[in-house]
This record gives structure tokens, sequence and C-alpha cells, in this order.
């Protein structure tokens, strides 16, 4: 039973670090983005390549692989996203997906399509009453919690996240307000790429690395976001961690089962709680 | 200060405004009376730069503004004041003066003082989340954020819409005290109010302006207005 925890924790931690941005993008900007998950990819390739020239020192090579996804970011927002306020959702779908299917073939143009093994790269275990625990996922868990409540200083206390804020509720009264909202944007859409790729680089020691990578688990993300409530970060938090842990549980069982148990619980909140867009 | 000439406006294909025009003088409070639906809010909307005109012209302070952006607008001065009473309501009060100082580059203290020597009574909910506050409270703290940084030109939505009596009063104490130091153009459906602050009025009937009342007797004689609400 302590894995299948451990492991609901991990895969949660692993969840909400990918659905901020998600969640974000869509509070803020009104848009669908396809492409979230592309930054989490090319933050785990990145780190791949830079592992092999810099063994042994994983987090500077995860720092550097999350630092070189922002300018990544940065180019998508401005050329594509931008461009897409106030488009109906639909656009928003369509071009961003197709941003994302770009960027895979470009994955596996550099890197081909085989996946990559990677080891833990702490590779010790927690050992407590016969139980062993890798220290690893304990330490993906931990960043989470020191994420959620970075994220809320963040916007309690800082003036840009008093504005995000702000802007999620009410973007006109903003620009009433001569605040050129785009700006602020473009912050938060970084912050959600580059912590997306966070939660590439942590994840991929753990998990298998392949181009497809980020599509599988942007529909997860997806469920995180909606069960959450687009835009609400605490709310994307919990139901990181309750996805995560549904995941396990079912996974126990019922190995194949785990996503669409997922998606049925998505599908359950939807039912009580419609998202009006 | 602010001339429109012949104004049209449309929401795709549905024309709302057709050829309005409409003049404020420097230190002038000119308000707007008409049925729902008239056009009043978009006509605001198209001043604020949220909506563009299909056609027609607007001069503020000798320049064409209408393709200037609401951002670019605020730093003429320019301060808009919505309909709906829509405070950031999950920042505090504080917060909410907060966002508007940073944006004029004013200090807080300064911000916060001017708020609340509107309105006094502010000072205790600072803390409070500004979506907790009552529809009266709102309007004045919406209009206490416009106030911050050095305002030249107001427009406000119909400030004392769905407000009780005391609360109006509350509102036309601090518009009054605004009159000479801003220019305005306010909708307002309180005929009352519209007589004792008015130095223009103009009704606009189905995106027309059905009569502009430039005259002090005339706008002091509401009678025969109603008709038009
Ligand atoms: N976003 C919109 N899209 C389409 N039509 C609109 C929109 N907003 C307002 N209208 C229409 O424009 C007309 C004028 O509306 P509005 O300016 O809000 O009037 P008022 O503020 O005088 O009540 C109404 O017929 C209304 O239905
Ligand atoms: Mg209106």
């Amino acid at each position: 039973m302590i894995y299948t925890i451990v492991y609901g924790f991990t895969i949660g931690a692993i969840l909400y670090f990918i659905s901020i941005g998600l969640s974000l993008t869509f509070g803020t900007m009104r848009v669908i983005n396809f492409a979230h998950t592309l930054t989490y990819t090319i933050g785990v390739y990145a780190l791949i390549t830079l592992i092999a020239l810099l063994k042994g020192y994983f987090a500077l090579v995860a720092g550097l692989a999350i630092l070189l996804v922002i300018p990544i970011s940065y180019v998508i927002e401005r050329f594509v996203i931008r461009r897409l306020y106030g488009e109906s959702l639909d656009y928003t779908f369509i071009a961003t997906f197709a941003i994302s299917l770009i960027g895979v073939d470009a994955i596996k143009w550099i890197w081909g399509v085989n996946p990559y093994p990677m080891n833990d790269p702490i590779g010790k275990y927690l050992v407590f009453s016969g139980l062993s625990v890798p220290i690893y996922r304990i330490v993906i868990v931990l960043i989470a919690i020191l994420l959620f409540f970075g994220l809320n200083l963040f916007f309690k206390k800082t003036i840009v996240g008093k504005i995000v804020v702000a802007s999620l509720e009410d973007k006109e009264g903003v620009r009433c307000l001569g605040i050129n909202v785009d700006k602020y944007f473009s912050i938060v859409f970084v912050l959600g790429s580059a912590l997306a790729a966070l939660g590439g680089v942590l994840y991929a020691p753990i998990s298998s690395i392949h181009p497809y990578m980020g599509l599988s688990i942007l529909l997860l993300s997806f469920a995180v976001v909606i069960v959450g409530g687009m835009g609400n970060l605490n709310g994307t938090f919990f139901s990181a961690f309750a996805l995560g842990m549904v995941m396990a549980v079912t996974a126990r069982y019922w190995s194949q089962g785990a996503e669409t148990m997922v998606f049925i619980v998505m599908a359950i909140v939807l039912i009580f709680k419609p998202i009006d867009i | 200060m602010l001339e429109i000439k012949d104004l049209n406006v449309a929401y795709g294909h549905a024309r709302v405004l057709h050829d309005v025009s409409l003049k404020v003088e420097t230190g002038q409070m000119a308000f707007f009376i008409g049925r729902n639906g008239a056009g009043k809010t978009t006509l605001l909307k198209t001043i604020i730069g949220l909506l563009k005109p299909q056609k027609g012209s607007i001069t503020y302070q000798g320049d064409e503004i209408s393709n200037l952006s609401p951002e670019e607008l605020y730093q003429r001065g320019l301060r808009y004041v919505a309909q709906e009473k829509k405070v950031f309501g999950n920042l505090t009060v504080r917060e909410n003066i907060e966002i508007a100082a940073f944006a004029a580059q004013e200090p807080l203290g300064q911000a916060l003082d001017k708020v609340i020597s509107l309105y006094p009574k502010l000072e205790s909910f600072l803390k409070t989340k500004a979506g907790q506050l009552s529809g009266g409270q709102r309007q004045i703290l919406l209009v206490g954020r416009a106030l911050v940084g050095d305002p030249k030109f107001l427009l406000i939505d119909e400030p004392t819409q769905g407000l009780a009596a005391i609360v109006i009063g509350e509102i036309e104490k601090i518009l009054s005290g605004l009159k000479d130091r801003v220019s305005a153009v306010i909708v307002e459906q309180n005929l009352a109010m519209v007589n004792r602050l008015a130095d223009r009025v103009y009704i606009l009937k189905e995106g027309k302006v059905a009569r502009e009342i430039i005259d002090k007797s005339e706008i002091a004689d509401t009678r025969g207005l109603e008709e038009y609400l």
C-alpha cells in the first residue's frame, strides 16, 4: 500500500507541475493550449542531451534544461498564442495543436523515435519498518509542496501576481487602469512552460522518454485542470494529487484502467459542475 | 476637451450608434440619459477604446483618439468606470487600490488617502476581499480607483443603478466634489441628480442623439424628460 501512496503522490506532483501553466493560460488568455506539454518534452530531451555531457550533475542539468525552455516558450507565446487572444476556442485549439505536432516531429527528427532509458538520479532508498521508498520520489513531492507555497506567495504578495489575479477576473478592468495585460500574460505563459519543463525533467528518470510523452500526459493534465477549476491554482494542486492517487489506486487493481479512471472522475465532475467558457 | 462627430458603432452587422455627435468642454460634466439598449454603454466603451467605431471621429484635447487603446487613453488621463460594478473581487480593497497606484505610478499611501477621503468608512474594509463589499461600496471603490493618478476625464456608466437611496446620496456627493476638477461623461437615469450636476444633457434614443440640452435653465427643468427613460 505504501508504494501505491508514494506512486500516487509522485504522479500527482508531476501532474501539478504540468497543469499550472495549462490552467493559467486558459484562465488569463482563454486559450486552450495543446502545445503546452511540448515544452515538457523539450525539457526532457534537453536533459538527456546535456546529461551525456555533464554526468552526475543532475540538478544542474535539470536547471539548464528548464532555462532553455524559457526562450522557446517566449517565442511560441509572442508569435502564436498572442495572436489568438479573443479568437474562438476552435482556432486556439487548431493553432496550438499544429505547434505541438510540428514540435513532436522536430524532436523525432533530432533525437529519433527510440525511447531513452534513464536512471533514478539519487538511487537511494528510505528504509523503515521493512519498506523501502525511493528518496527521489519523496524529493519530487517535496518540490511540489514547496512550489505550491511559492506560487501562493507569488500570487498573493507580488504586484505581478496580483495583476494576474485581477486579470483572471476582469481583463478589461485591468486594461482600463492603463496596464498592458499582454506583458503579464507573457510572463505567466513562460512561467507555466518552465514549470511544465520542471515536471518533465523530474519525471524523465522514472518514466519512459519518447517523442509522444507530452501528448499522453497532456490529456491527463486537462483532466486535472477541469477537475480543479480553470484558472484556480489551489484547485489544480489538490486535483492533481487526488487524480494521481486515483491513478495509483486503480493501477494496483487494474493496471490498464488507471488513465481511464481519471477521465471517469473528470466526467463525473463535469456532470455536477459544468464549465462555462 | 472631448468632441465626437458622426460616430457609428456596430456589433458585427448590428449597428448600435448612428451618427452620434457631442461635445464636452473642460471642467464640464455631460450626462447621458436614455432607455435600456439605447447605446449608452456602447458609447462609453467606444470612447475608452474597447470598441472601434465604424465611422466618425473622437477628438480629445485636439487629438484624434478613436484608434488608441484603453492603455494609451489611460496615460492621457481618461478613466472608465464600467456598469457592472466589477471590482477585482479576489483581491482586497487595499490591493484593488494598489493596482491602480502601480498603474499610475503613484505612491500607495497617497492613493489610499485619496480613496479613503472620498468615503472614510472604506478604511475599515481595506483588508476585506472586494468581492464581499456591498454594491454601493464597490461603486465607491471603483470611482476611487479611477481617481488614482491624475485623471482628467471620467467616463462613468450608471453609477447609482440598483443602489439604496442613502448610497446614491454618497455617490452624488463624491461626484459633486469632482465638479470643475475633472471633466466627465456620465450615464445616469436618476433625473434629480442629473438636474443638480449636469452642465450638458444628451438624450440617447435608439442609438441617436434625440436631444442636446445645453441651457442651464432647461437642464434644471426635467419635466418631459421622463418619457425618454
Ligand atoms: N456585445 C454585444 N454584442 C451584440 N450586441 C450588443 C452587445 N452589447 C450590446 N449590444 C446591443 O447594443 C444595443 C445597445 O446596448 P448598450 O450600449 O448596452 O445600451 P445601454 O447601455 O443604453 O442600455 C442593445 O440593443 C444591445 O442589445
Ligand atoms: Mg448600459
